[in-house]
Formats: structure tokens, C-alpha cells, sequence
């Protein structure tokens, strides 16, 4: 499973989460990323990045053995099952929710079972090697009776095992073996504490929150509405997008990673670990669809408390507590086989991206039509920001891509800037905006879809072009149909479509774009560029062809259902952060596209 | 000094409002006390505008008499010694009350320990209120010695 060096692929990764934080669990028990307390927190195991140093929390057999896993149904929890020639063993991992008894700040919670097959006692280990700041810091460990705990600074870990042997402390690592015979179970659970005391849990009550736990995500999942085609796959990226909500505040991160890189080797290394506007609108319509009203809601109102510092002016992301900061710079870590730099942070908070605009909008009449309608106070912020669009959208800027090479003047950019006005016309039609500057918003609209039509407009592709005046394509056109800025169904929007599959289609999968971004190296095809093909097909009434797209794409998940930013088209292999929403949100759309199209 | 705990309180939390309500405009601060206060008890944001604010005006008299108490306890008060409070109540709401006790009770406000399993409609505050801005604690602080250096002025001991 591990190459020489100790990494895994990124596919062998599940996650689980509990809406603070996120852990990835490896196929062979390790759990090689977590940060505490929150997604953006530093790292307190990042084997993932660093094998050698970055801390894990192993838990495995020490014969042989093989691993099959799945999501305990309808649930955020993970089950690993170990077969080994002695009979297996089935692990439940979970990131335990509270209950309203007192518990850690954040815990993990492993369940371990011999299962019926065990013909003699299986011999386990369990090992807690924490490395606090990203790997930088070394614990102090200690002991409170015998539970072992680790220290630095104001963050304390506590690993409170049960019936699973005497744990000892060596090489900066607290661990242990013990058997598991059949039917025997054994617990373990990794209790966290940030700035407060540790909460030392009892067995029973730690055993009572995972039961809840499970309870919570299987209720959470049965009161969903979605029941139309490849609802298991549409109800996983729902808990997925559901665990990637950072509860304390509503926003939505866009992986819990930082630094899987999109080349093996390469430089393409970013933190995805912020709240992007650019997914807010997919991010409110799979809410909505799927009748998390409450999620919207929490949502859309973080979206406008977090732009209120900058507005009219947008960010193109923020941090989770609606901040602004998050500056990017890299840490002494060798990354993901070899992958350098590390960054943590972001430089796309510096750049200036106006699609964000149209996603804005978006969300707010997806929310106004879905929900409830846009306040006074919400509708004045918009009619401001809609002014700010008519003043800017005529400048270059990065695109949605975050191309550092620019700026240019992007034709996916013109179009959501136009589809901003759209929205903006149409909430101010309904009186959610004032209606003062209607007509200003209307000659602007007006002005970018004339500019859309002829610039960024090509003969001798048949296609909207990814820049006005070049010969090129960009996946991001595909959102022209998928948006409504374009007629799905009308001649552009199909010659759009085909001459993306042409140019930029590889098997089931599709690039970005083939151009120069001003980054070194190669990267994989972005997996929701391929959903986004199968959203624009089923609108153009291609439903077939949408349908079987979809259904190899849906076999190109990793066996727990889980997708990576990108694949590497000619192995499969997941590259990026892990998991993506934007890439699950985006699946989820165009299952919803199809079944819309099927109806109609 | 009960007429001029009434005044002085009345005005210094006029005085507090305004200054928080001008560097939530210009972008100072995304810290809106009277929706904060508002939200206790509504969903809709306009109601809870017009609540807060009165609220937030009762809260400001409230703390006037406590100005008054102490200056009663010292033996003076003026303008300065009200502003030197107004340092303390400033430190006071942005570690202990809006960062610690408010999240508690708001029923529409996340913690640090809100999970999966439940849902917040407002971030919380955190510590010194810096997820509201970073410059949200300066806000506060002159806001408050604004707040503190009126009802010094009117109750003069």
C-alpha cells in the first residue's frame, strides 16, 4: 500500500469530519492529516506531507493483511474492515459529534472489533506520533494516570485507550500492541484541547458518541430530497459538502487540504483551506435542491457578513471566521512525495477575479428563488456591489482559473459579470434591490453581452473563445450554457460544448485549458470541469450523452465515493487537495441537470 | 445622579452606535451591535435592527448607573476617569461578553464548539472580536471611550 518512502495514493484517503475539522484516514488505518482545532488551524499529524515527520495516529494488524472500507450507510463514518490469515477486524472511525454531555473540544473516536471469522487472536498496534505547527513542533508528552498526553502550548491531545494493550512512549511517539480475539472490541479515542482544559472522556460516554453520531448523520441524510438517479453518489457528496461546512460559522471550505499537489514532483501546491465565492452559487443550489434549508441559510448569510469589510469591492476567497487575511508562504516540509513547495495560505486573496461577481449573484437569486427573499439590508449591499460591476467589468483580471500569467480579459469572467446585472435586473424586479439604478444595470448588461457575442465570439472555432481576440478554449465556457447566459440548447452553446470536447477532452476527463498560466509544470484534468461537460450536455438536450459520461465518471470515485481536484487521465490517479467540494458540487449538479432533462 | 446617569447614558450610547454604525460603512468592522443584540430574539434582519438598537440603548443606561456607581465608590468623576472606564468595559465586552458569554445565550450564534449537528446563522464574535475585522477591537475600544468620557461628563461626581 505505502511506496518505499511512506506515502499512499490520494485515493486510498477517506475523510471524516464533524464540521470544525477534518482528518484523512489512509486504507491501511493511518490517519496522516488533521489539524486542530479548525480546517485552517495548523497541522497536528501531516504524514501526508511529510511521512517521515508529519505525525499519525496508525492503527492496524501486524500480520499481513488486506483492507476493504466503506462509510458505515448514510454516514460520515468510516469502516475499515482488515483481513488478515487469522480472521479480521473491523475499525469505525469517527470525528465524534457532541451531545450535549461533556466531551473533548474535538475527538476522535476508534472503534476496533475481532469479527466472527477469527480463528486466533489477531495482533494489533496502535501508534500516536503527534508533530504540532505542521510538523515544526514536537510534543511534550506526559501523563494524567495513564492516559498519555501530548502538549505544545496551549494544545494538548489525549489518547485514552481501552482493552487495547499498555501504551508506552519511545521515539517521541506514544504506542501500543494488544490481540483482538473474535467478538472482542477495544476503543480508542483521541481527545483534543485548544486554549481550555483537556476533557478526559470515560469509555461508555465516548462509545454513547459515536453511537450518536452515527444516529445524527444516518437523520441527517434520510430527511435529504433527492431521489432521482445515482442518489448514493449525489447523497455521499451531500455528507461530504455537509462535513466541509465550518459549522461555527456557516462557510464552506473548499478541501481540508493544503498542498496535494496537482503534479507529482511539481510546484502546483496550494492551501485550498478558505471559503471561495466562486463555489457559493453551486454550493447553494446542491443546498437547496437537496433541502438543507438551514445550511443556505447559514450560508448565504456568511457570504454577506464576510464581504461586508470589502464590498462593494469582492474577495475572491476568505478565511473561515469571514476574514480577509491568509497570507501564502511555504513551511520546511518535503510535501506529498516529494512535492514542493508546501504553502499554506493563498495568493489568489491578492488577485482580482470578476466571475466572483456573477457567482455572488447568483447565490442570491438561487437563494431568493429557492428560499426567502433578499432583505433590505442584503439588497442594498448587491445593488452596490451590481454598481461596482458596471464600473469594472471592462478591465482585465485573473480569471477563474487564478492564472498568474495575467490579466487578460477572460470571456468567463465578461459573461459572469453579465450574469451579476441578470440577477441584479431580476431581484430588482421583484423590489429584493432598489430599483433606482435599474437602467444603469440594463445598458451595462446589455453592453457585456454585446462584447460577449462579438470579441470573445470565434468563426473559425465555432466556439466562444477563452480570451477576446484569441483561438483558444477554456472548460470555464462551459458555465455560459450551464449559468443561462447563453441559450443551453442554441448553436453557440453546442459548438461551445463540442469544441471543448475536441480540444481539451481526454477520455472521460478534461483540462482546464491547454494554454500558459505562468506556473511550471504539467496538472491533471480537474474533475469538475468533466461534471461540468455533463451539466452543459443534459441542458443542450444531449441527455445520452450526458447519462454515460456520467456514469463512468461515478466509477472514477475512490471506493468510498470521494473525489480528488483532479485525475491524471492516463492512470486514474487522484492529484490536488482531497476531497474537493467544488468537484462533488459539481456532481451533484449534473445529476440534477439530467433528471431535469429527462423530465422535460 | 439619576437624571444625569439617564442623560449620560442615553447619549454616550447614541454617541457609541453612531461610531460603530460609520466604521461598519467605511469598512472598519463587519460588527453591527444592534443586529447582534437583535438576533437574539428574530430571524428577520430588519426587526432585529429596530430591536437592538432600543435594546442596546437600555444596556447603555444600564452601564451609565455602573459608571455612576463607581464613581460614587472613588469619591470623583469627570470626562477623563469615564474615558479611563471605558477602556476597561471595552476589554471586558471583547474578551469575556460578546467573545465568551453572547455565543452562549444567542440562539442564532455559532461557538468554537458548534458541530455538525447544529447550525449558526452568525459567526461568533471570537476573541477581541477579530473575526468581525481586524480593526474591530479599535472600533470598540474608542467607541467605548467615547461611551465612557460622555456619562463621565454628565455625572461628575
Amino acid at each position: 500500500m505505502r511506496d518505499g518512502d511512506g506515502y499512499v495514493p490520494i485515493e486510498d484517503y477517506a475523510l471524516i469530519g464533524d464540521g470544525r475539522t477534518a482528518a484523512l484516514v489512509a486504507r491501511d488505518g493511518s490517519i496522516d492529516w488533521l489539524c486542530l482545532p479548525n480546517f485552517d488551524s495548523p497541522s497536528v499529524f501531516a504524514s501526508v506531507l511529510d511521512a517521515a515527520r508529519g505525525g499519525s495516529f496508525e492503527l492496524r494488524p501486524t500480520i499481513p493483511f488486506t483492507a476493504a472500507r466503506r462509510y458505515l450507510p448514510n454516514t460520515n463514518v468510516l469502516e475499515t474492515t482488515f483481513t488478515t490469515g487469522r480472521g479480521s477486524v473491523r475499525v469505525v472511525d469517527a470525528m465524534a459529534l457532541p451531545n450535549g454531555h461533556l466531551g473533548p473540544t474535538r475527538e476522535i473516536v476508534r472503534r476496533v472489533e475481532g469479527l466472527d471469522d477469527i480463528s486466533a487472536p489477531v495482533p494489533m498496534m496502535w501508534a500516536v506520533a503527534p508533530r504540532f505547527r505542521y510538523g515544526t513542533a514536537a510534543p511534550r508528552w506526559e501523563w494524567r494516570g495513564r492516559v498519555p498526553v501530548a502538549t505544545c502550548d496551549a494544545e494538548a491531545l489525549a489518547v485514552s485507550a481501552w482493552d487495547a494493550g499498555e501504551p508506552e512512549w519511545r521515539d517521541g511517539r506514544v504506542a501500543a500492541a494488544f490481540e483482538l480475539s473474535r467478538r472482542a472490541t477495544s476503543t480508542m479515542v483521541l481527545g483534543s484541547a485548544h486554549a481550555d482544559p483537556l476533557v478526559l472522556p470515560g469509555r461508555a460516554a465516548a462509545e454513547r458518541r459515536l453511537t450518536d453520531t452515527i444516529a445524527f448523520w444516518e437523520q441527517w441524510t434520510a430527511t435529504r430530497g433527492y431521489g432521482g438517479a445515482w442518489a448514493a453518489h449525489v447523497l455521499r457528496s451531500a455528507l461530504v459538502l455537509k462535513a466541509l461546512i465550518f459549522a461555527p460559522s456557516g462557510a464552506s471550505v473548499a478541501a481540508p487540504t493544503c498542498s496535494l499537489p496537482e503534479e507529482i514532483g511539481g510546484e502546483r501546491n496550494w492551501d485550498y483551506r478558505f471559503c471561495w465565492i466562486r463555489d457559493s452559487n453551486f454550493a447553494i443550489a446542491a443546498l437547496l435542491n437537496l433541502g438543507c434549508y438551514d445550511e443556505a441559510q447559514s450560508l448565504f448569510w456568511w457570504f454577506m457578513h464576510a464581504t461586508a469589510l470589502t464590498e462593494p469591492e469582492l474577495h475572491v476567497l476568505y478565511r473561515l471566521d469571514g476574514g480577509v487575511g491568509g497570507d501564502e508562504r511555504t513551511i520546511p516540509l518535503p510535501g506529498y512525495r516529494n512535492s514542493k513547495p508546501v504553502r499554506i495560505g493563498n495568493g489568489a486573496l491578492e488577485q482580482t477575479q470578476y466571475d466572483i461577481y456573477g457567482c455572488l449573484f447568483e447565490t442570491a437569486r438561487l437563494y431568493s428563488d429557492g428560499h426567502r427573499p433578499v432583505d433590505d439590508d442584503i439588497g442594498r449591499i448587491l445593488a452596490r456591489i451590481a454598481d461596482h460591476v458596471c464600473r469594472i467589468w471592462r478591465e482585465p483580471d485573473s480569471g477563474i482559473w487564478e492564472v498568474r500569467n495575467g490579466p487578460f480579459h477572460f470571456t468567463h469572467s465578461k459573461a459572469m459579470c453579465g450574469v451579476a446585472l441578470d440577477c441584479a435586473l431580476e431581484l430588482a424586479s421583484r423590489h429584493e434591490l432598489p430599483a433606482d439604478r435599474v437602467s444603469r444595470w440594463k445598458k451595462e448588461a446589455d453592453a457585456i453581452r454585446h462584447y460577449v457575442e462579438t470579441e470573445c465570439w470565434s468563426d473559425r472555432l465555432r466556439s466562444y473563445r477563452r480570451i477576446a481576440g484569441d483561438d483558444d478554449v477554456d472548460a470555464s465556457l462551459l458555465m455560459l450554457p450551464i449559468l443561462g447566459f447563453t441559450d443551453p440548447r442554441g448553436e453557440r452553446a453546442r459548438g461551445t460544448i463540442d469544441a471543448v470536447m475536441q480540444r481539451l477532452r481526454d477520455g472521460d476527463f478534461v483540462y482546464r485549458y491547454r494554454a500558459a498560466d505562468g506556473v511550471r509544470g504539467r496538472e491533471g484534468c480537474f474533475l469538475n470541469c468533466s461534471f461540468w461537460l455533463v451539466g452543459a450536455l443534459a441542458r443542450a438536450g444531449r441527455v445520452d450523452e450526458a447519462a454515460e459520461l456520467m456514469e463512468r465518471l461515478i466509477r472514477r470515485a475512490n471506493d468510498v465515493g470521494l473525489y480528488a481536484e483532479e485525475v491524471d487521465p492516463s492512470s486514474g490517479a487522484f492529484l490536488g487537495n482531497f476531497p474537493q467540494a467544488l468537484v462533488h458540487l459539481a456532481l451533484i449538479d449534473a445529476a440534477i441537470a439530467i433528471g431535469r432533462a429527462e423530465q422535460a | 445622579m439619576i437624571g444625569s446617569a439617564l442623560a449620560g447614558g442615553f447619549l454616550g450610547t447614541l454617541a457609541l452606535t453612531t461610531i460603530v454604525r460609520v466604521a461598519a460603512e467605511i469598512g472598519f468592522t463587519r460588527l453591527d451591535l444592534a443586529f447582534v443584540l437583535g438576533t437574539i430574539v428574530t430571524r428577520n434582519r430588519r426587526r432585529a435592527l429596530a430591536i437592538g438598537y432600543v435594546f442596546h440603548l437600555g444596556l447603555g443606561i444600564v452601564f451609565a448607573f455602573a459608571y455612576g456607581a463607581v464613581f460614587e465608590l472613588i469619591g470623583t468623576g469627570s470626562w477623563w476617569l469615564g474615558a479611563l472606564l471605558g477602556v476597561v468595559h471595552a476589554v471586558f465586552m471583547a474578551t469575556v461578553v460578546l467573545n465568551v458569554l453572547l455565543p452562549v445565550v444567542h440562539p442564532l450564534m455559532g461557538t468554537p464548539e458548534t458541530a455538525a449537528n447544529e447550525f449558526a446563522l452568525i459567526e461568533p464574535p471570537g476573541f477581541l472580536m477579530l473575526n468581525y475585522g481586524r480593526n474591530t477591537f479599535l472600533v470598540t475600544l474608542a467607541s467605548h471611550m467615547v461611551f465612557g468620557a460622555i456619562v463621565g461628563w454628565a455625572i461628575r461626581v
